[in-house]
């Protein structure tokens, strides 16, 4: 089965959230529920502080804990490796939002139902992008076969940071070039 | 596909219909998102087939000015997208738009646009009735003729009783001009105190630097008060970032470790805000005494360095080298003193002095946050007068920039491509005919205007300063707001500002939104934004032009400013066709026909576009066939036209390289013809403008609301009341106050306060707690954000919130900064954004995030309040 995946380079990131935004318009989502989101983390003291910015959405995990616990089969995995939701078979139960380790997908008041990234999956089809990453000012965001983005960027990347779920309780698919304060086990989320 | 349809024609996505469902949101105010009736995916989707996509304009003015394209289906934009008109790479990059841009529909087709005509209930003509309720009177509906009737009737009887001097606008417009113009603010507000110095030191070399691919040259690159990523967002920081993977180090000199400085620096040097020239003066010291110093450089192109090197006239005494060594007036300018000063460790300021000493090339950058200070000339002169110390001028990867921001941040060099003019008679204000910006010549005596610091005093107390001519007095008796923008919230002193607004007869503004200017007037009127107009072209970089076009019809009532200024002109008796002959559509391609770009051996400029017989009969205009590099249709569909670059290519652009290389021949536009590191040109033009003195040479004086300031007792380190110093700086929720309501920047960025643990420690301020800054002039709440990236002392806020002042505390709870920047003119009528003096503490009340508030519709737009 083929997997498709995000490549994030961290080291390029400015936290500007035009990914996030993109995103926001792709779905369009209202406040309050993002599919793409981006985090600071800090630490460090003056004159010697540090941060870095995460842009994170839905991993298309190989093993995904929601599709796992899904009971009627809404969430599924396509064979492209993509985790896609059918809102049909939605009954809105929430478990997913429970059991996903990195809390992707979002609980929609409106409409009682769960929703998260679908990789821009339509987009895909085209042969197109999906949103976030052509939209990044500054191309840290990446995204194919996961094996090609491995062969590509693997040496410098990593799937495991201190900030994040152990990746073997569901093997994400995305790669992450970290940035050096990344890997510290001690930081802050940073407030938006 | 059935299915879906059915969904699609529930949806009924006609634009009446969209403007239906937005009303009725509107009226129900429950409506915190878009104001978009499509929220599913699914109609995205469907929309995708049948939709087109068009260039839309992104116009605010944040030095971006990226690609933005909307996709459109019957006048509704469901989708955006950005630049993928061609393959995207470093050295030919996609002009990609930031999250400001990619938010834009929700501007556009926002719940909260203004859609009628409207006048404040208890507003009278001719004396302005119940002027005190300006800000917080109810609104009624009106009709565009009874609105013009009353703003051609409140012109007419303020410029018979009062004279054209008694009318205060930000922008005259053609109308107001041939109806004999009106009195004006102007100033400095963007490129700080740049101006001047520029003129007199370096020729008039507004920028001054290297080429973008250049760049990569550099071995050490320095930004002095940059933070692109938020301030210039689009492709700065990502040229930048080529530079930095070619192997430049960068050393970031900020109050605040920004976002651009943790992708790019590999030092952050802190330095408290308005004391750059201290810093600046301890590094030259450390390198004159340690002889780092390019002499050679000094002699050969400069003046004003050392006694043998005067410019003819001046007093050998008064050099820069004597200066800080302290020769004549005792005080060496030691690292230890700068450190007093700006706070920088000593160490740390002769390592930084010896790296930009023996590192070279080096490009020495600078933006305006740090002139945009009081007295911020002296940071001018400091700045270029170092930068020169070090020689690095004129060649490849060696570079001293002044002013690098907005739409030249990491570009240099002739601008590549350009619209033309759109052939209107020139219109110009008859009782102002100097520059808005940055200022007239202050030796001048037949101008009447007020500096923007000095304007809503002026509204209140009858005088102003006019250069040589010293005090003036004044009666101003309406405020002219239609076309300008958001003056009452983006001017400094706005507290004052409302009392001016509540001063004066007449209030007109017109506006997309309920804006703070907008709220304290008398009649509005609903204008409409560049996606509802005509079209026309925006030049950011010097490498591209984009080419946009109408996006939807206006929305409700809106009506373009031009038109309104025909219709009241035509009220005042004035003839349209003699002050604004040409319509929307022949000014678009009078620019269209004007569009020129370098030719591909760099020598001079052709004809950009193409333009056919049948295309002209298309457009409806009136003009002449032409040739040129692509066809109009090209142009159109694809919203830019992009100089291709590559790597040695012949555009590469190395400033000062001519006068380097034969500066007897190629002379700078100087009184010396040479770099001039002493100016009394310059000394004595800021002296008489009125409010400073300025030395010739860079020295380092106190300023109002500077650090020194913040104690009640300089020497004896006693704070005062107002112990800690405030920036406010450009923030990445939007572009100054333009996009400021929109919820998904709002969610995505906050506007809190920046603030160090040891300064909220000390306050007993916690995370997630309410504070209130005051200042000497006004007071805002904010969330707090604590972090070890602001410097201690020091504060941050991002400038542009929309103010929304509660009239019985007096606190403006958006947190809008110009209600602690003081009215406090200096120099050569710089705004001194960065020099603000403030004291926090801990606010007990609640408040509700700002994505969160409800918008801004009142019942006579539709809405319930």
């Amino acid at each position: 089965m083929a997997q498709y995946g995000f490549y994030f380079d961290m080291t390029a990131c400015g936290g500007c959230k035009t990914c996030q935004i993109a995103c926001n318009d792709r779905n369009d989502l209202k406040p309050g529920v993002l599919f793409r989101k981006v985090k600071g983390f800090e630490g460090g003291k003056f004159p010697m502080p540090w941060i870095y910015y995460l842009s994170i959405s839905c991993n298309h995990c190989q093993e995904p804990k929601c599709v796992e616990g899904c009971p009627t089969q809404a969430m599924h995995k396509l064979d492209n490796g993509i985790v896609a939701h059918d809102k049909e078979k939605c009954i809105g139960c929430r478990y997913c939002t429970w059991s996903c380790p990195y809390g992707h997908p979002q609980f929609i008041e409106e409409t009682g139902r769960v929703n998260k990234c679908d990789m821009c999956k339509d987009l895909v089809e085209e042969g197109e992008n999906p949103a976030c990453v052509d939209s990044c000012t500054m191309r840290a965001i990446h995204w194919g076969d996961l094996e090609e983005l491995r062969a590509i960027y693997g040496a410098e990347a990593v799937s495991d940071l201190p900030v994040l779920p152990n990746s073997s309780k569901t093997t994400p698919s995305v790669l992450i070039k970290p940035k050096s304060v990344a890997l510290l086990k001690d930081f802050m989320l940073k407030e938006d | 596909m059935t299915k879906f349809i059915d969904k699609m024609n529930e949806l009924t996505i006609s634009r009446r219909n969209f403007i239906k469902a937005s009303t009725a949101a509107a009226a129900s105010l429950s409506l915190v998102g878009c104001g978009n009736s499509l929220t599913t995916t699914n109609a995205g989707q469907a929309a995708a087939q049948e939709g087109q996509w068009i260039t839309a304009a992104c116009w605010h003015n944040c030095g971006g000015r990226c690609l933005n394209k909307a996709l459109v289906v019957d006048g509704i934009v469901i989708r955006q997208k950005t630049d993928d008109t061609h393959p995207d790479t470093p050295d030919y990059p996609q002009q990609r738009g930031c999250a400001r841009g990619r938010s834009q529909r929700q501007q556009i087709f926002g719940a909260d646009r203004l859609r009628y005509p409207m006048k404040r209930k208890n507003w009278n003509p001719g004396d302005g009735g119940k002027k005190e309720l300006r800000g917080k009177d109810e609104w009624v509906r009106i009709s565009w003729e009874e609105a013009l009737d009353h703003v051609a009737s409140e012109l007419k009887r303020v410029k018979e009783t009062y004279g054209n001097q008694s009318i205060l606008a930000k922008s005259t417009g053609p109308a107001l001009n041939a109806y004999g113009g009106a009195m004006t603010y102007w100033g400095c507000t963007s490129d700080g105190a740049w101006p001047k110095p520029q003129q007199f030191m370096n020729g008039n070399r507004s920028r001054g630097s290297n080429d973008r691919l250049d760049l990569r040259n550099s071995k050490l690159i320095v930004l002095w008060g940059s933070n692109p990523v938020w301030s210039s967002a689009g492709n700065p920081a990502y040229n930048f970032k080529q530079a930095k993977d070619a192997g430049a180090k960068f050393i970031v000199v900020d109050p605040f470790y920004s976002d651009t400085a943790q992708i790019l620096a590999d030092q952050w040097i802190p330095v408290r805000p308005g004391t750059d020239t201290a810093l600046l003066l301890g590094m030259a010291h450390y390198m004159i005494t340690n002889n780092l110093h390019d002499q050679d450089f000094l002699d050969k192109f400069c003046v004003g360095f050392d006694a043998d090197h005067m410019p003819e006239g001046a007093d050998p005494k008064e050099n820069f080298k004597d200066y800080v060594l302290g020769t004549y007036d005792g005080t060496p300018k030691t690292p230890e003193w700068a450190s007093e000063h700006c706070g920088t460790d000593p160490d740390v300021i002769c390592s930084f002095a010896h790296e930009i000493a023996v590192t070279k090339p080096m490009t020495f950058t600078s933006s305006s946050a740090a002139a945009r200070t009081s007295v911020g000339e002296q940071f001018c002169q400091a700045f270029l007068t170092v930068g020169w110390m070090t020689g690095n001028v004129g060649k490849p990867g060696a570079s001293v920039c002044s002013n690098n921001r907005h739409n030249t941040q990491s570009y240099g060099g002739p601008t590549l491509v350009k619209a033309g003019g759109d052939k209107s008679p020139k219109s110009t204000n008859p009782i102002y005919k100097e520059a808005t910006f940055p200022g007239p010549d202050p030796f001048k005596t037949d101008w009447q205007g007020i500096v923007i610091d000095e304007a809503w005093d002026a509204v209140i107390n009858g005088e102003y300063t006019a250069g040589v001519r010293g005090k003036q007095s004044c009666d101003i008796r309406m405020l002219w707001n239609i076309g300008s923008g958001n003056t009452l919230n983006q001017n400094t002193d706005l507290m004052k500002g409302i009392e001016a607004f509540r001063k004066v007869e007449f209030v007109v503004t017109s506006a997309h939104f309920l804006t703070a200017t907008a709220q304290y007037s008398d009649i509005v009127l609903p204008a409409t934004t560049e996606w509802e107009r005509v079209g026309g072209f925006l030049s950011g970089n010097p490498e591209m032009l984009i080419f946009y076009s109408q996006i939807t019809e206006p929305m409700y009532e809106a009506k373009d400013d031009e038109w309104m200024y025909q219709e009241i002109g035509k009220r005042l008796g004035l003839d349209p066709a003699e002050f604004d002959p040409l319509s929307p559509k022949q000014k678009l391609f009078n620019k269209l026909a004007g569009c020129t770009v370098m030719n591909e051996d760099g020598s001079g400029f052709e004809t950009l576009v193409t333009i056919t017989a049948q295309d002209i009969a298309e457009m409806g205009v009136k003009g002449k066939p032409q040739e040129g590099r692509i066809t109009y249709k090209e142009f159109k569909e694809k919203g830019i036209y992009q100089v291709p670059r590559s790597h040695g290519d012949q555009y590469v652009y190395i400033d000062y390289k001519d006068f380097i290389e034969d500066p007897e021949k190629n002379p700078l536009e100087t009184e010396s013809g040479k770099f001039q590191i002493h100016s009394q040109g310059l000394a004595d033009t800021i002296n008489a403008y009125g409010w400073n003195t300025l030395a010739p040479i860079a020295k380092y004086q106190y300023v109002t609301e500077g650090y020194e300031e913040t104690f009640a007792n300089f020497e004896k380190k006693e704070k005062s009341e107002y112990p800690l110093q405030l920036t406010t700086i450009h923030y990445a929720r939007r572009s100054h106050s333009s996009l400021d309501n929109i919820s998904w920047l709002r969610e995505a960025f906050q506007n809190k306060l920046y603030i160090h643990p040891m300064d909220a420690q000390a306050r007993g301020i916690n995370k997630n707690d309410i504070v209130k800054v005051s200042s000497r002039h006004g007071a805002v709440i904010r969330p707090v954000y604590i972090t070890e990236r602001i410097m201690p002392g020091t504060l941050t806020l991002g400038q542009g919130a929309w103010a929304e002042v509660n009239d019985d505390s007096g606190i403006c709870i958006a947190g809008a900064t110009n209600v602690l920047n003081g009215g406090l003119p200096t120099g050569q009528g710089v705004q001194a954004y960065n020099t603000c003096i403030v004291q926090v503490e801990k606010y007990e009340g609640k408040l509700q995030k700002d994505y969160l508030w409800p918008k801004r519709i009142v019942a006579a737009q539709g809405g319930g309040k």
